[in-house]
């Protein structure tokens, strides 16, 4: 398997191409990325400007583990055998209906699309979230790389100072890390687990932040006193490394929600679910391009409507004030917010009133970047047993997620002589919900 | 005559239905049932009959899942997912009355042993006695907390009369029990079941359970609560059904009965009216109906039911019930012909 540094990008239009970009963007850069004023002079040059712009966009991908009931969130039934006892609710969006449990982002409808029509056919929690986190099913010979590990190394910046793929699983239920693949290490998940903030990032506390700063800064006269004369790649990938370590260091307060003020706070509320929503926000605004929380654990053989009914007040209150927060400060339009799950709930309606695991018809969303709000694509049945109209794959919702993110799902990977395609081969986008 | 043995427990009959009946109501003197069902209707049928053919009211009814169904003379009370309780009249099955009863979905309703009282419990928390004549609202009742200490929504499931019709219990999901005044909707008495209730911190992040089914005993000394016990895997209802036996004016848990061998929620409880036993039914993906000596707790006869139960309505003698639950009604009798023996042979009045 090659290094990242191996993988060409297929993309022939590229006369600059993304890595010279990098290239000459890293050196010219310090600091943060916000406070990065070459990326200004950058913007004059159209594919530049170009680049820059996809490397502003994120993801903050929702997973909602174990499977969450299309019928109680994106496409409810009420009144068939198989809708449950929730009823279905206006939205901001004319003729466009969701579950009663789902209140407050029916009034934000306008930034989210649905797609109803997923056939994924895997209905098992290991298989159905590798394939709904690759967009393709798993193949003996090559480990995939997931969409953060792409998002990472498509929209990421090399010199960045904040992790480029973080993923948050704190219950242990169906827990996944999440894989970088043949993209290495290098786009591996931050992996958070146990806590909101990562361990072994802060100093020792027998150095003191004095000292801390004091090292860096000798090492880094040293450091360019060095390279003055010695201009060369392995140098430059020695220095990025300690800049990006040191970065990551500085990076822990980005994981503390007490830098927020207590009027923010107070929106996202006690939960644990919405409190991770607020550190994804403040690590997309910082510049971090993926970040997963997955709230577990949907998987409701049992108890179904209790579930969701605690669940989806749960993701109701989480999600809406993330969208409302991004949007007020001006993020929404670049940030994707994605509703995912391994697959939905059967239609039938089990003794121990529950809805048991079903990849055949069910449902996700899409919200902000990139996205035609309020639209819905795909249909299924009057009772929600087969997909209707519109049939589409995990391949699709891949590709799709990938061009809301300006990012060319055709464009390939050489893994050796072996050429891979970001979304699987022959998949396509659903323009239908793209903006 | 005939007198309860719940060691003769059998089951008669059962029939298929469609759907998932929740609740039910029985007319006296016969084998006539309305019950409450997920197609969002009510229903009659007479269980005894040799091939029971459910009749739906037709008329514009609930709009969800019909969780409640009470007889009050000749009408019918029905509470719903949809909020709505409706007055029927259960014999040309028109409504005549439909209230806007809860902001959220109604979980059970029940009568008082004479008939004039309506009560209804919901997901707003607030349980509220009505007028079963007029349906005015006679009293608002307001102590069960709007969310779990994990800060989810909770959920206010049960609902019961004591026979004197003087008491009202009400239970909610993380185990919360309140004893109301009737006549004057103060709080009596509250206790607390925590047991009932299993939020799962780690592994799946959210909770189950709850305080599912409550009943007096007939000298409404005693007041029982039925739910599930402590579940591992909270996918399921894997727990063990859960009876506690409450002393309630003294606030005393004298009984904690749980069963591991038939799992799942105790949806309803009924005490014998001569205070011996207690019926435990409900379910998981299968369904029990198990009896218990009230003075021990324990397990006096059990079946395995042949679907999960949501209610029970005893018939008049207390030595039989009609089961309603998922896709079936079953019919049970534990009755004998001569009245139970003492446990044991009393000894000769000399030899004391």
């Amino acid at each position: 398997m090659g290094q990242p540094g191996s993988i060409f990008c297929g993309s022939a239009d590229h006369g600059l191409s993304r890595r010279g970009f990098l290239g000459a963007a890293s050196a010219a850069t310090a600091g943060t990325f916000a406070a990065d004023m070459t990326r200004l002079d950058g913007l004059k040059n159209p594919l530049l400007a170009g680049e820059v712009k996809r490397q502003q966009k994120s993801v903050i991908l929702l997973w909602l583990a174990g499977g969450a009931s299309q019928f109680e969130t994106w496409d409810p039934k009420p009144g068939r055998p198989t809708g449950g006892p929730y009823a279905k609710i206006k939205t901001n969006v004319n003729d466009v209906h969701i579950s009663e449990l789902l209140p407050k982002l029916a009034q934000r409808m306008n930034h989210t699309a649905i797609i109803r029509s997923l056939n994924t056919k895997i209905g098992d929690h290991g298989g159905g979230a590798s394939l709904m986190e690759t967009g393709r099913v798993s193949d003996p010979g090559l480990i995939y790389p997931d969409i953060g590990a792409i998002a990472a190394r498509e929209l990421g910046r090399r010199d960045s100072q904040v992790p480029d793929y973080v993923s948050m699983y704190t219950s242990t239920e169906g827990r996944r890390k999440g894989t970088s693949g043949f993209l290495g290490a290098r786009y591996a998940p931050m992996f958070l687990s146990d806590k909101q903030i990562p361990d072994n990032m802060h100093r020792l506390d027998a150095i003191s932040n004095d000292d801390h700063k004091d090292r860096a800064a000798l090492r880094d006269l040293l450091s360019k006193r060095f390279t003055q004369s010695r201009l060369s790649e392995k140098i430059n990938s020695h220095t990025t490394a300690y800049s990006r370590v040191h970065g990551l260091m500085s990076s822990e307060k980005l994981f503390d929600i007490e830098q927020e003020p207590e009027s923010v706070r107070a929106k996202y509320g006690p939960r644990q679910f919405a409190q991770q929503c607020l550190i994804a926000r403040r690590l997309v605004e910082a510049g971090t391009p993926f970040v997963k929380v997955a709230r577990a654990w949907w998987d409701s053989h049992g108890q179904n409507f209790e579930t969701h009914r605690e669940l989806c007040a749960d993701l109701d209150h989480a999600m809406s004030t993330l969208l409302d927060d991004l949007e007020e400060r001006g993020l929404l339009e670049n940030t994707l917010v994605v509703t995912l799950g391994e697959f939905g709930r059967t239609p039938g309606i089990n003794a121990s009133l529950g809805r048991d695991h079903f990849a055949n018809a069910w449902s996700c969303s899409l919200s902000g970047c990139g996205v035609r709000g309020g639209s819905v694509y795909g249909k299924t049945d009057p009772d929600g047993n087969t997909v209707a109209d519109g049939e589409v794959g995990a391949a699709q919702v891949f590709a799709t997620m990938l061009e809301a993110l300006g990012i060319d799902h055709e464009k390939e990977y050489m893994i050796g002589a072996r050429p891979i395609p970001l979304a699987d081969f022959g998949a396509k986008p659903i323009k239908e919900v793209l903006a | 005559m005939s007198w309860s043995d719940p060691t003769k427990l059998k089951r008669v009959k059962d029939f298929g239905i469609s759907g998932i009946a929740f609740c039910v109501a029985r007319e006296p003197g016969s084998g006539k049932l309305f019950f409450g069902n997920s197609d969002f209707k009510v229903y009659e049928v007479d269980a005894l009959a040799e091939k029971p053919a459910p009749a739906a009211f037709e008329a514009e009814g609930h709009q969800s899942y019909v969780t409640g169904v009470v007889r009050s003379q000749k009408q019918l009370v029905s509470g719903s997912y949809d909020g709505n309780l409706i007055w029927w009249d259960s014999e040309s099955k028109k409504p005549t009355r439909t209230i806007k009863g809860h902001e959220r979905w109604i979980r059970r309703v029940t009568v008082s042993p004479d008939g004039n009282i309506v009560a209804s419990v919901a997901d707003d928390m607030v349980g509220k006695l009505w007028d079963a004549q007029s349906g005015e609202t006679m009293h608002t009742l307001k102590d069960h907390k709007e969310e779990t200490p994990e800060h989810f929504p909770s959920m206010l499931y049960a609902v019961a009369f004591s026979s004197d019709g003087k008491w009202l219990a009400t239970a909610d999901k993380v185990g919360h029990i309140v004893v109301w005044e009737v006549a004057s909707g103060k709080k009596a008495a509250e206790l607390e079941s925590p047991g009932m209730y299993t939020w799962d911190p780690r592994a799946r992040r959210h909770s189950i359970g709850g305080i599912r089914s409550v009943a007096f005993s007939h000298d409404s000394k005693l007041l029982a609560a039925g739910g599930i016990g402590q579940i591992g895997n909270i996918d399921h209802l894997g727990g063990p059904s859960r009876v506690e036996i409450f002393d309630w004016q003294k606030g005393e848990s004298l009984h904690t009965i749980e069963d591991n061998e038939l799992k799942g929620l105790v949806e309803q409880i009924e005490f014998d009216p001569a205070g011996n036993w207690l019926l435990a039914a409900g379910g998981d993906h299968g369904g029990f109906v198990s009896f218990y000596s009230v003075e021990t707790g324990k397990l006096i006869k059990q079946d395995k039911a042949p679907m999960h139960v949501h209610q029970l309505a005893m018939n008049d003698d207390s030595t039989g019930f009609f089961a309603v639950g998922h896709g079936k009604i079953a019919h049970y009798e534990f009755k004998s012909d001569s009245p139970p023996g003492p446990a044991e042979p009393p000894l000769p009045e000399d030899a004391a």
